[in-house]
C-alpha cells in the first residue's frame, strides 16, 4: 500500500489533480464560511476590486454565488457517486462472480438502465416532481440513474478474474466462494472501484450541471449550483449581452474539478496498473 | 439442439434478452411521463372559459379524444353515478399502447394533434445530421489519436494525452456556450443560432446547403472536440493495456511483422471503443437536447423538450421509444460483432456449451 | 483508410434524405418561393408562435391555432375593429362603431370590404362566427351568447348593413365586453366554412381537423405562403379591399412578413441585435445596451415601454394567515417594488403606485391620488410593515446575521413556511420570486420560492392549490379596463373552494359581496362618466382596504421592440401614429403602411 502511494506520489498527473482536487475541495467547504459577500449591487456590474468576479442579474457579488455552487456541485457529485458506487459495485460483483441466471438477471437489469438513456430519465423525473427539488434529490436521481454503468465494468472486471488463473488455483485448493471474493477478488477490485468512484462522482457533476443547464435543476433558497450559475447567466442573455463572467468562471470551476478528477484517476490507474506506466 | 452451434445459440439467447428488455422499456417509456401532471390540466388552465360547463365540456371532449376516459363502441362517453366521466385506468392505457406499438402506431400528439411519427420524422434528421457524422468523425480521430498516442508515448503522448484529458473534461454545452460567445457574438464569424438562414426556403438550393452548412460548424466543433478527447483516452489506455498482454509479447517474441502485431493490438483494443460507441448513441439525444437548445437548432432534443413543457405523453413516449430501440439495436449488434471477432469471447462461449 | 471513406459515404446519403425530408414539410401554396424571400422585402417579426405551427383554422380552440389566425392578430383574419390602445379610440375595420349603451352596441359593416375570393363580407358572416356557439357548443366563440342575446340587421342607405348587438340582459348584462368582443372576434368567410360543414354533414370536429394552410379565403392585407416549424411566411395581398378605404390606396410596405420561430430567448436579442430581426414583442433584459446595434423602444429613456398590465402575487384568501387581511396588507407594504425593477425587470416597470389602476393613460381618469393614499399601506416601508404584523400580534425572531429564525401567528402558533409558486425558468418571475421572499423574509414573514415546471404550474392556478402565486390575468389592453383587471383579480361570481373545482379568475378566492355588485354595476354606467368613476374609486378601495392580492410592477402587454437596421419608421413616443405594439395587432397594424426600407 506504501508503494503505491509512493508510486502515486512521483506521478505528477496525480500531483497536479491531488492539488487542484483539493483547492476546490477547500474552497468549496470553507469559502462560503470564510468569504463574505460583497453588497448587492446593480445587475451585471463589471468586475472590479469590489466585486472580483462581477455581479449577476440580482446584483449579487459572482464570488460568493460561485464559492456556494462549488459547494453544493461537490455535495450533488459525492452524494450522487456514493450511491452510483455503492449499488453498482455490488451488482456488478454479484452478477459477475456468481455467473449463470443471477448474472442473467441482474444483467438485464442493468442493461435495461443503460438503454433507457439515464439523462432522459433524468429529465422525466425531474420535470414531474411534484414539490419543487432540492440538491439531495438531484443527487439521488443522478445516482440511481448513473450506476449501470459502475455495475457493468465491475461485473467485466469480477468475470474476468473469475477465469483467472489464481482464483482457479484457488478453487482448485478448495477456497470457499466467499473466500474467493474476499481473498482473490475485492482486493484486485477495491482500487478499480475507487477509481470508477472517481468518475461517477466527475458524472454526477457533469449530470448536474447538464440538468440544471435545461431548467430542471435543483431550486430553491440556497441551492445555487455551479450549473444552476450557468442557467441563470444563459436565461439572462448573458452570452449575448458580452457577460463573460456570468459564464467563464463557473465554466472553468466545473472543468476544473472534472479535470482533477479525470486526472487522478488515470494516474491511479497508470499505478494500480502498471503496464500503463513508463 | 443449438449445442454444435455456440455462436447461433448465443445470438439467440441475446435476442431474447433483448426482446424482454425491449418489453420492460416500453412500459417504463409509459409510466415515466405520467408521474407528472395530467396534460389536459396543464391546457385547461392556460386557456380561459366562460362558464364552469362549457370548460368541463371542452375537457371532456380532450380526455376523450386523448383516450383518457372510458368510451363504449359508439364512442359514448362512460359515466359514474355522479355523472362524472371515468377515468381509463393505467394498465387498459398501457395494453392499449403496446398494442399500437406493435401494429407501428405512436399515436398523436395532444399538443398539437399532430402523428407522432411525423413529428419524428420531421426532427429526427436534424438530429442524425447533427450527431452522427459528430460521433463518428469524433470517434475515428479520437481513437487515430489515441492509438498514435499509446504507440508512439514519448513527448506525443505527455502533449496529447493531458488535453485530451482536459477537453474531455469541459461540458459540452459549455464549450458550446463559449464557441458561440466568440465566434458567433464578439468576432462574428459564424452564425450563433438556427440551422440554416431564415431568408431561405429548405430544399435543394446552393444557398440553402451553403446556409446549413455555414451554421453547422460551430455545432459541429462544441460536440465533437470533446468527443474525440474521451476517445482518446480510452484508446490510449487499452492500446497500452494491449500492448502489454502476452499475445503480443508472445507474438513479438515469434517475431512477427510490426505492421502484423500492430493489426491484432488495434483490433482487440478497438472491440471495448466499439461497444462505447454503440452506447453513445443513447447519450445523443440526451446531449442532443442542450446541444439543440444552445444553438435553438431544431431536432429530436427540442422536441421532446418542448413536449416535456407540456407533459404530452405521446410525443416523449414516441422519443424515447426511438431512443431506446436504437441504443438496443446498437448494444445488439455489439455483442454479436464481438462473439464473432473477439477470439477470447468465442472461446469461452465454446467452453460453456460444452 | 477505408472506415473513414465509408463513413463519409454515409454522412452524405444521411445529408441527401435529410434534405428531402426538409423540402417535403413546407406547405405548398401559390405564392410560395422555392427559393428564398429578398431582405429588403420582408418584416421579420417575432414572439408570438413559439411551437410547431399546427392548425390555421380559425374555428380551433385559440391555443391550438397558429400565428396568425390565432388570438388577436388581423393580418389574415380581420375583427370588426381595432382598438387604439395610445388614444382609446376604436377604429374601423371590417366594420364602423356607430354606437354603444347599456342596450346595444351598433356597427356598419364596410361595403366594400371582400374577401380574398372577391366575395363580400356580409352580416352572415358575422352572423356565423357570433353563434356558431348556439349551433355547436363546442366552438371557441361560444361565450359570446352569454353576453349578446341576439344580432339584428337593417339595410341602411346605399345598401349599407347596420348590425345591433343586443346586450343579453338576463345573463351577463355587460356591453363592455361586447365592446371588446368587437376586436376580438375574427370574422371568418360563412361560404367557406358553410361547404366545409355541409361536406361533413355538419360534423363540426372533423371541420376542425382542417388545417385551412393552402390557400386560405382571408380579409386581411396578408395571406399564408408557406410554413414550417422554423418560420411563418405571410405575403401581402396586393388586391386588399382596405388600401383603398382605409389606406387612401397606398399598399401596405413590407411584400413578406416572416415569423421566425424561435426555440429559447437568447435567440431574439442575437437576431434583434444582427438585425435578422425587426421587431419583436417578447421580454429582452437591458434593452437599452442593444442601442447601439440600432434596437431601439418606445421611449428612449426608463422606463422605455408603455406600461398596460399588472403581475400580481395571488394569494390563498382561504388559508391561514394569509386570509387575514392585516397580514396581507404588510406583505404589500413590505416589498421593496424599486428594487423589482431595478434588478429584476431592467428597469422596465415605472415606480409602483397602489391598487388596480394604473395612474397613466387611459386610466388615468379614474385614479384619484388623494383617496388612494388614504386606503393603501405606504409601499415598500418595511417599518410600517413590521409596525402592522406586531399590532396583528404576528411575531418573528431573527438571528444575529439577521436571517428569519421563526414565525409566530397572534395565537402563538408558528407560522407555515408560504411558498411562492412560479414556473421554473421564467428568468424575470424567478428573479422577483428571489426578492420578495428577501424582502418579506426581512420582516418576519416565513416565505420560500417555490419554483414549479410550468407543467406543475399551471394546473395549480385555476384549481387554487398554492399559497402565494406569481400571476398575470389574461387581461388584454381593451376598451374593458379597467374592468376587466378588477374582474380578474376580485369576482366571486364563479367561486368555488379550493378543492372542489377550478375558477379562472380571482384564483385565490377572495369573496367580497359589494365587490360584485360594482362589478356588475360598472359595465352599464358606460354614457356616465362621473358614476363611473366614482364606483372605480370605491372599488379601487375595496381592493386596497382588503388587498385580496399583490400587484408587484406595472409592465406593457406586451414588449416592443424594433431594430432599424433593415426598416424605420417605427411609431415612437415622439411620432406615437400607432400604438406600442408590433404591426399585427388592433391599430398597431397601420405601421405596416408606413415603415421605410433602408437603402
Amino acid at each position: 500500500m506504501f508503494k503505491l502511494l509512493k508510486n502515486l506520489i512521483k506521478e505528477p498527473m496525480f500531483v497536479i489533480g491531488s492539488v487542484l482536487f483539493l483547492t476546490t475541495i477547500f474552497a468549496g467547504l470553507l469559502g462560503p464560511f470564510f468569504y463574505t459577500a460583497a453588497p448587492e449591487g446593480m445587475s451585471y456590474e463589471t468586475p472590479s476590486s469590489q466585486y472580483w468576479l462581477g455581479t449577476d442579474n440580482l446584483g449579487q457579488d459572482y464570488v460568493a454565488l460561485l464559492l456556494k455552487g462549488l459547494q453544493n456541485s461537490l455535495y450533488v457529485g459525492f452524494m450522487a457517486g456514493i450511491i452510483a458506487t455503492t449499488v453498482g459495485t455490488l451488482i456488478g460483483l454479484f452478477g459477475g462472480f456468481k455467473g449463470g441466471i443471477v448474472d442473467d438477471i441482474l444483467n438485464m437489469f442493468t442493461n435495461l438502465f443503460i438503454v433507457i438513456p439515464s439523462f432522459v430519465v433524468l429529465v422525466l423525473v425531474s420535470a414531474s416532481w411534484p414539490e419543487g427539488r432540492s440538491l439531495t434529490l438531484i443527487a439521488v436521481l443522478i445516482g440511481l440513474t448513473t450506476w449501470p454503468w459502475t455495475a457493468r465494468s465491475v461485473r467485466a472486471q469480477a468475470a474476468s478474474l473469475r477465469g483467472r488463473d489464481h482464483i482457479s488455483l484457488a478453487r482448485i485448493n478448495g477456497a470457499t466462494n466467499l473466500e474467493i471474493i474476499f481473498k482473490h477478488i475485492l482486493p484486485y477490485l477495491a482500487s478499480y472501484v475507487f477509481m470508477v468512484f472517481i468518475m461517477q462522482v466527475a458524472s454526477g457533476i457533469l449530470s448536474e450541471s447538464a440538468i440544471s443547464m435545461i431548467g430542471l435543476g435543483p431550486i430553491g433558497e440556497g441551492s445555487t449550483s455551479l450549473g444552476v450559475i450557468l442557467n441563470t447567466a444563459k436565461n439572462n442573455s448573458a452570452i449575448t449581452y458580452g457577460y463573460w463572467w456570468g459564464i467563464f468562471p463557473a465554466a472553468i470551476v466545473i472543468t476544473v474539478i472534472v479535470f482533477a478528477l479525470y486526472l487522478l484517476n488515470n494516474s491511479m490507474e497508470g499505478v494500480f496498473n502498471p503496464r500503463l506506466r513508463k | 439442439m443449438l449445442k454444435k452451434y455456440p455462436t447461433v445459440r448465443y445470438v439467440l439467447q441475446r435476442a431474447i434478452w433483448y426482446f424482454l428488455t425491449f418489453l420492460v422499456a416500453l412500459s417504463l417509456n409509459f409510466f415515466l411521463p405520467r408521474l407528472g401532471s395530467d396534460p389536459v390540466d396543464i391546457m385547461m388552465a392556460q386557456s380561459s372559459f366562460s362558464s364552469p360547463e362549457i370548460r368541463k365540456q371542452t375537457e371532456e371532449n380532450l380526455r376523450k379524444d386523448f383516450g383518457l376516459i372510458v368510451v363504449d363502441k359508439q364512442g359514448n362517453i362512460q359515466r359514474d353515478e355522479k355523472g362524472n366521466a371515468i377515468k381509463a385506468s393505467k394498465i387498459s392505457q398501457l395494453v392499449n399502447y403496446i398494442g399500437q406499438v406493435f401494429k407501428g402506431d405512436l399515436g398523436t400528439s395532444f399538443k398539437n394533434q399532430k402523428k407522432v411519427s411525423e413529428i419524428i420524422v420531421q426532427a429526427l434528421p436534424w438530429t442524425l445530421a447533427l450527431q452522427l457524422p459528430t460521433i463518428l468523425f469524433g470517434w475515428i480521430f479520437g481513437n487515430g489519436l489515441g492509438a498514435l498516442a499509446a504507440y508512439r508515448r514519448g513527448v506525443f503522448d505527455k502533449v496529447i494525452f493531458p488535453l485530451a484529458l482536459l477537453m474531455s473534461s469541459i461540458p459540452f454545452f459549455v464549450f458550446g456556450m463559449v464557441l458561440v460567445y466568440f465566434f458567433g457574438i464578439v468576432w462574428e464569424i459564424f452564425p450563433a443560432v438556427g440551422a440554416y438562414s431564415l431568408e431561405l426556403t429548405p430544399g435543394f438550393s446552393l444557398d440553402f446547403i451553403i446556409s446549413v452548412a455555414y451554421h453547422y460548424i460551430l455545432p459541429f466543433f462544441s460536440i465533437f472536440l470533446i468527443l474525440a478527447g474521451g476517445q482518446a483516452i480510452g484508446m490510449r489506455s487499452m492500446g497500452i493495456y494491449e500492448l502489454g498482454t502476452d499475445y503480443i509479447k508472445y507474438a513479438k517474441w515469434l517475431g512477427l511483422k510490426e505492421s502484423r502485431v500492430l493489426v491484432y493490438l488495434f483490433r482487440n483494443a478497438m472491440l471495448p471503443q466499439l461497444t462505447g460507441l454503440a452506447l453513445s448513441i443513447g447519450q445523443m439525444v440526451g446531449g442532443a437536447l442542450i446541444t439543440e437548445m444552445i444553438f435553438s437548432y431544431p431536432g429530436l432534443g427540442m422536441a421532446m423538450l418542448t413536449a416535456i413543457q407540456t407533459n404530452d405523453y405521446p410525443v416523449i413516449q414516441g422519443v424515447t421509444l426511438l431512443i431506446t430501440t436504437s441504443v438496443l439495436l446498437a448494444n445488439f449488434t455489439v455483442d454479436i460483432l464481438i462473439a464473432l471477432l473477439d477470439p477470447r469471447v468465442k472461446q469461452s462461449l465454446s467452453m460453456d456449451a460444452k | 483508410m477505408k472506415f473513414s471513406k465509408l463513413t463519409a459515404c454515409g454522412a452524405f446519403a444521411l445529408f441527401f434524405a435529410f434534405l428531402v425530408s426538409c423540402e417535403e414539410k413546407e406547405a405548398k401554396t401559390a405564392e410560395a418561393k422555392t427559393s428564398g424571400y429578398p431582405r429588403s422585402e420582408t418584416l421579420y417579426l417575432a414572439g408570438s408562435q413559439w411551437g410547431e405551427p399546427n392548425t390555421f383554422n380559425p374555428l380551433v380552440e385559440p391555443w391550438l391555432v397558429a400565428w396568425p389566425a390565432n388570438d388577436r392578430f388581423n393580418l389574415m383574419y380581420e375583427p370588426l375593429t381595432a382598438y387604439n390602445s395610445l388614444t382609446g379610440s376604436t377604429e374601423p375595420i371590417l366594420g364602423t362603431l356607430v354606437s354603444y349603451d347599456a342596450e346595444k352596441v351598433v356597427v356598419d359593416i364596410q361595403h366594400e370590404a371582400k374577401w380574398s375570393d372577391g366575395m363580400p363580407v356580409t352580416s352572415k358572416d358575422v352572423k356565423f362566427i357570433y353563434e356558431l356557439g348556439k349551433r355547436f357548443p363546442q366552438a371557441p366563440t361560444s361565450y359570446v351568447g352569454e353576453f349578446v342575446s341576439e344580432i339584428k340587421v337593417d339595410t341602411i342607405n346605399d345598401g349599407v348593413e347596420r348590425l345591433s348587438f343586443m346586450v343579453n340582459k338576463k345573463e351577463r348584462d355587460n356591453p363592455l365586453v361586447i365592446l371588446d368582443q368587437l376586436q376580438a372576434i375574427r370574422i371568418v368567410p360563412s361560404h367557406v366554412f358553410e361547404k366545409y360543414l355541409e361536406e361533413n354533414n355538419g360534423d363540426f370536429s372533423a371541420v376542425k381537423k382542417i388545417k385551412c394552410d393552402e390557400r386560405p379565403i382571408v380579409s386581411g392585407p396578408y395571406t399564408l405562403a408557406q410554413y414550417n416549424n422554423e418560420r411563418i411566411v405571410l405575403v401581402r395581398r396586393d388586391d386588399y379591399w382596405g388600401n383603398k378605404v382605409l389606406h387612401d390606396g397606398a399598399l401596405p410596405v413590407p411584400k413578406y412578413i416572416i415569423h421566425p420561430i424561435f426555440k429559447n430567448n437568447d435567440a431574439f436579442a442575437i437576431n434583434l441585435q444582427k438585425g435578422d430581426l425587426d421587431a419583436s414583442m417578447n421580454y429582452i433584459p437591458r434593452v437599452n445596451e442593444k442601442k447601439k446595434d440600432a434596437v431601439n423602444t418606445w421611449y428612449d429613456a426608463p422606463p422605455y415601454f408603455v406600461p398596460g398590465s399588472m403581475h400580481f402575487l395571488f394569494l390563498n384568501n382561504t388559508k391561514a394567515p394569509l386570509n387575514d387581511k392585516k397580514f396581507r396588507r404588510a406583505m404589500a407594504a413590505a416589498i421593496d417594488y424599486d428594487a423589482i425593477s431595478r434588478l429584476a425587470l431592467s428597469n422596465y416597470a415605472p415606480k409602483m403606485k397602489p391598487g388596480l389602476i394604473m395612474p397613466e393613460g387611459l386610466e388615468k381618469k379614474f385614479y384619484n391620488e388623494e383617496e388612494v393614499s388614504k386606503h393603501s399601506v405606504p409601499l415598500g416601508d418595511k417599518e410600517y410593515a413590521k409596525k402592522l404584523l406586531a399590532e396583528a400580534g404576528y411575531k418573528a425572531g431573527f438571528d444575529d446575521k439577521g436571517n428569519l429564525k421563526y414565525s409566530l401567528g397572534p395565537k402563538g402558533d408558528t407560522l407555515p413556511t408560504l411558498l411562492i409558486k412560479a414556473p421554473a425558468g421564467w428568468s424575470d418571475w424567478e428573479a422577483i420570486v428571489n426578492l420578495v421572499v428577501k424582502h418579506l423574509r426581512s420582516v418576519g414573514i416565513d416565505v420560500r420560492e417555490g419554483f414549479v415546471d410550468g407543467s406543475q404550474y399551471w394546473p395549480a392556478l385555476p384549481a387554487g392549490e398554492f399559497d402565494i402565486i406569481m400571476r398575470k390575468p389574461p387581461v388584454a389592453v381593451t376598451a374593458s379596463l379597467p374592468w376587466n383587471r378588477f374582474n380578474a383579480v376580485m369576482s366571486a361570481r364563479n367561486w368555488v373552494a379550493v378543492g372542489e373545482g377550478s375558477m379562472n379568475e380571482n384564483e385565490g378566492r377572495y369573496k367580497n359581496k359589494r365587490a360584485d355588485e360594482l362589478l356588475d354595476k360598472i359595465p352599464l354606467l358606460l354614457e356616465n362618466e362621473e358614476a363611473l368613476k366614482s364606483a372605480y374609486i370605491e372599488l379601487n378601495n375595496i381592493f386596497l382596504d382588503d388587498q385580496p392580492v399583490i400587484p408587484v410592477c406595472h409592465l406593457p402587454e406586451e414588449y416592443y421592440q424594433f431594430s432599424e437596421k433593415r426598416w424605420t419608421g417605427w411609431p415612437t413616443d415622439k411620432n406615437p401614429f400607432a400604438p406600442p405594439q408590433l404591426p399585427w395587432v388592433g391599430s398597431g397594424i397601420n405601421t405596416l403602411w408606413r415603415l421605410k426600407q433602408v437603402k
